[in-house]
């Protein structure tokens, strides 16, 4: 016994269907043939219900579904790597959502929702369904277009929601029918009594276009776990310096970074004059600016260089070596890096004895330490050397890094250094990357397109008419606008001197439908 | 400036547009049931609507108001071309230009929709929806601000402009579920439950509209202020702060009969000011519900009103116009919302993809779309299970805009949201 309506979406089905012309479902109640003569393994029995499982569109959706929610879950929540925080996770999350919640999170693996099991559990479910989806309607979807039922009975016909009447005229009624659709560009049968026609079948094969495109997307993410696929390097670059992309024979020279701000002070511009070196070699020149990265190598794996931060750092204290109220000479001290000792004039030598980029005085023991990496407090504990050697004086110097606040200094000795400047290092932060999965993923995503415009804009129009001698009946669907294929059944009715009965799901009466 | 003065004719035109469409539906409505009862043989009143002139005024107003509401689309794309040249680039980079630029999508879906259906009913749903986005653009500030470098990019324009314009789709989507969800209730057999998740889209409705003029009041007309100064700057409230922002102190903004100023402070992860804003709204929201329904609806819940001027509506109709917007607004959507933005995730940041919240719930909200068109081709969730997928799909939506920039920090904080 045949089914009037698919089980899995409902469509309406043709007469004797074993398979539904809509999504492909087997419904014939013979349609799943399995000839065994013996009791199927068990093992071919589990095969049997999770293809099953897989197969069903509801399965899919309550995973679509499931995967929203897990999302969801992951926004309300901050993410490993996306939070502002110094502090690795073991201590941030303690102390963000208090101990218990914080370890909590972590233990559920909502601080890494989106690589933690479950989400990709689910993920790849979907991904199984896609394929199995897919496969289980494309193949019965193919063989229902390229070989349909071209004569129908009558009641299938009159079931259909664009319906028209033309009269029958000549020895064939059907041919100039049959010439006005392949003239629309429809592909016509004929069959006893019966024709078909039908145009745009591309659009019933979207879906699994997309549904390819997606897999192809999923399997490009899925592959960033896999070593070497996903490289980042975050580079700190001071101007005029050159680092080496560590792991290849690239290395970068940031020229000069510039920063342009509008007259309110928000920032305009960032950008590093920045030159590639290969083996040593300068291979490239580029301005790299947010939006517009350094890109070098070959398309399907570039590294891509992109300005990603900035930093400005006490770089040089100018002073002048005095002794009272006479200068004697001028000297640059590096506050990174300063070199062990300075010749200021033919007479003065200045030791550097010990240097502290953030000095402070340990609480326990009352040494002087370094309170962070930064140069945030910079003191020179210096020797004034004559030029036979003799240590001639002392000087403990406080550089200050802020404008408006004056160096302090203690010194022993007629001679002292003062502070009459300071000068910034500027460093670029850039981060390098090469990402083996983008021309795969681009090309998922250019398939999904693809697919989306058959889908929903390429529409499978579908024409059945029955000459019954007196007159031609005519029976349309489509798989989406109903509105322009009335239109367009009008016109063709119209043309053949017949008229539109039945369209728009609504019924009406002859001769109401003309204008 | 020439822009302000388009935006006001386009929402001017879409007001009137809409009090239309829902004067002559509501008015054709009440003919036809007044005609039904005479033809029944009984002695129903005619109501003031009842005129032989009056019952013509409500079958030319849909005409008007169409005319209205184009009207009103054009002087919107002058009032963004003008902008567009008065800023010198795609006014599509704040809350309030987004917003706005998203009403005109939905106005432009509508006509889209229009054209294909030529169904009135549909100007009554999505001209309302226009109106309330546009006036919630007024919210934001209107300054026009100067690109940060990230967003001076190309695909600031084709990323943002092919979302908005898939969420507009989405609107009339939303709009025609609704009214189909209206259409096909059935009282008798509705579960306390459903009947609540119905009506709490009309208490939302409320509350956005409260939230809306409180924010607009405030803002422009009172000029209240509270500051609360914190290491890292002042936040400045304009609305009693209840809930401070994080580094706050309770009672360090004084006292609001006797409360101090603010009572709490929340963690680092919300904003603070959006989400006393919201505590507000929702507050307010709730006695705005209930008053508009006395007055609207004589006290009856809103549902229960518009069911039976939504009755006699063709109900696979609604469904078909619904399916339709989505079946065009989703395409859009996943090439604005998703490829392009993937694009320019990978020019500006180097990655396509971060699960910065913006994007997930973008995603999110894909997934739900996705989701109902698998859902209107299974058995059984066809029509009402599918017509709330559309309504929740465009709620998803609208966090993904609003509630993300307004409540949660992330990537696209710069996107505006400060209330």
């Amino acid at each position: 016994m045949a089914l009037d309506r698919c089980p899995d979406c409902s469509a309406t089905l043709p007469e004797d269907a074993r398979y539904c012309p809509a999504c492909g479902v087997p419904v014939a109640p013979d349609a799943p043939i399995r000839l065994r003569r013996e009791e199927p393994s068990p093992w071919a029995q589990f095969l049997d219900a999770a293809w099953d499982f897989f197969a069903s569109v509801r399965v899919a959706v309550v995973l679509i579904v499931l995967i929203a929610l897990a999302a969801i879950g992951g926004t309300l929540v901050e993410q490993e790597g996306l939070y502002q925080d110094w502090r690795p996770p073991e201590l941030y999350y303690p102390a963000r959502y208090g101990p218990l919640l914080g370890r909590l999170l972590m233990a559920t693996g909502l601080t890494h929702t989106y690589t933690s099991w479950w989400f990709l559990t689910l993920v790849y479910l979907l991904v199984i369904s896609l394929i199995v989806c897919s496969l289980q309607r494309l193949v019965p979807l193919h063989r229902a277009l390229q070989k349909p039922t071209v004569e129908k009975h009558l009641g299938f016909l009159l079931r259909q929601p664009v319906q028209a009447r033309l009269p029958a005229q000549g020895a064939d009624p059907l041919a100039p029918l049959a010439e006005t659709l392949r003239r629309r560009g429809y592909r016509v049968w004929r069959e006893g009594k019966g024709l078909h026609a039908d145009r745009g079948r591309l659009g019933r094969y979207g879906p699994y276009i997309i549904h390819i495109g997606l897999i192809i997307c999923a399997l490009a993410a899925g592959a960033k776990a896999l070593p070497g696929v996903d490289v980042t390097h975050d580079l700190w670059v001071e101007n005029g310096q050159t680092v080496a992309l560590p792991g290849t024979r690239l290395a970068i020279r940031n020229n000069r970074f510039i920063m342009e701000t509008y007259p309110n002070g928000m920032p305009k511009l960032f950008q590093t004059q920045a030159t590639l070196l290969e083996d040593g070699r300068e291979v490239l020149h580029h301005n790299i600016e947010v939006n517009k990265p350094l890109v070098y190598g070959p398309w399907w794996g570039p590294w891509e260089i992109y300005q990603a931060s900035w930093r400005e750092e006490p770089g040089i204290a100018h002073l002048e070596l005095v002794a009272g109220d006479r200068v004697l000479g001028k000297v640059d001290l590096d506050l990174k890096s300063p070199a062990r000792e300075y010749q200021v004039t033919p007479e003065v030598r200045v030791v550097v004895e010990r240097y502290f980029h953030d000095f402070d005085l340990d609480p326990a023991t009352g040494q002087p330490v370094n309170r962070s990496r930064e140069i945030a407090n910079p003191v020179f504990l210096l020797r004034f050397v004559g030029p036979d050697g003799q240590e001639v004086g002392r000087q403990a110097l406080n550089v200050a890094i802020q404008p408006g606040v004056e160096a302090r200094s203690v010194a022993e000795g007629p001679y002292a250094l003062r502070q009459i400047g300071i000068s910034s290092r500027w460093y670029t932060g850039l981060r390098a990357r090469r990402d083996l999965t983008v021309p795969y993923m681009y090309g998922g995503l250019g398939v999904v397109m693809v697919g989306m415009y058959i889908t929903f804009f390429v529409f499978h129009r579908q024409i059945w008419a029955l000459d019954l001698g007196t007159e031609v009946v005519l029976g349309a669907r489509t798989n989406k606008d109903r509105w322009g294929l009335q239109q367009e059944v009008r016109r063709i009715a119209r043309a053949l001197g017949g008229e539109l009965t039945v369209g728009n799901g609504v019924e009406r009466s002859p001769g109401s439908t003309g204008a | 400036m020439a822009s302000h003065w388009l935006l006001a004719v386009a929402f001017f035109s879409y007001l009137a547009a809409s009090i239309l469409y829902v004067a002559g539906f509501i008015g054709q409505r009440r003919l036809a049931l007044a005609a039904a009862g005479a033809a029944g043989g009984q002695a129903t009143g005619v109501g003031p609507g009842g005129t032989p002139a009056a019952g013509e005024f409500y079958w030319k107003a849909p005409g008007w108001a169409f005319a209205l509401a184009t009207l009103g689309t054009l002087a919107h794309a002058g009032g963004i071309l003008a902008r567009w040249q008065g800023a010198g680039h795609w006014p599509t980079a704040n809350l309030y230009e987004f917003v706005g630029f998203m009403s005109f999508c939905s106005m432009v879906a509508f006509q889209v929709l229009y054209r294909l259906y030529r169904f009135p009913v549909l100007g009554a749903l999505a001209t309302p929806v226009t109106v309330a986005l546009l006036a919630y653009s007024y919210v934001f500030p209107r300054e026009v601000e100067p690109l940060i470098p990230q967003l001076r990019s190309h695909w600031l324009t084709l990323h943002v402009s092919f979302a908005a314009l898939g969420e507009g789709f989405f609107a009339v989507a939303f709009a025609a579920a609704l009214l189909y969800l209206l259409r096909t209730r059935e009282a008798e057999k509705e579960s306390r439950l459903a009947g609540l998740a119905l009506e709490s889209i009309f208490w939302f409705a409320s509350t956005v509209l409260t939230f809306v003029v409180l924010a607009y009041l405030l803002r422009y007309v009172l000029g209240q202020e509270w500051a609360i100064v914190l290491d890292r700057g002042v936040a400045r409230y304009h609305l009693p702060p209840i809930i401070g922002p994080e580094g706050s102190t309770p009672g360090q903004a004084g006292s609001l009969f006797g409360l101090p100023l603010p009572l709490v402070a929340v963690p680092g992860w919300i904003k603070g000011k959006n989400a006393n804003t919201f505590l507000f709204a929702v507050a307010l929201g709730t006695p705005v519900y209930y008053l508009l329904r006395r007055l609207l609806c004589r006290g009856l819940p809103f549902r229960e009103a518009l069911a039976r001027l939504a009755q006699g509506l063709d109900a696979d109709l609604l469904d078909e116009i619904s399916y339709r917007a989505v079946a065009i607004g989703y395409p859009v959507f996943t090439l604005g919302a998703l490829v392009f933005a993937m694009f320019w995730a990978k020019v500006a940041w180097g990655r396509y993809w971060f699960w910065d919240p913006k994007e997930t719930w973008a995603f999110i909200s894909w997934l739900i779309y996705s989701a109902y068109l698998h859902l209107r081709l299974t058995r059984g969730w066809e029509g009402r299970v599918s017509a709330w997928m559309a309504v929740i799909g465009f709620g998803a939506i609208l966090f993904t805009l609003v509630g993300v920039n307004l409540l949660i920090v992330g990537l696209h904080s710069y996107a505006g949201g400060d209330l």
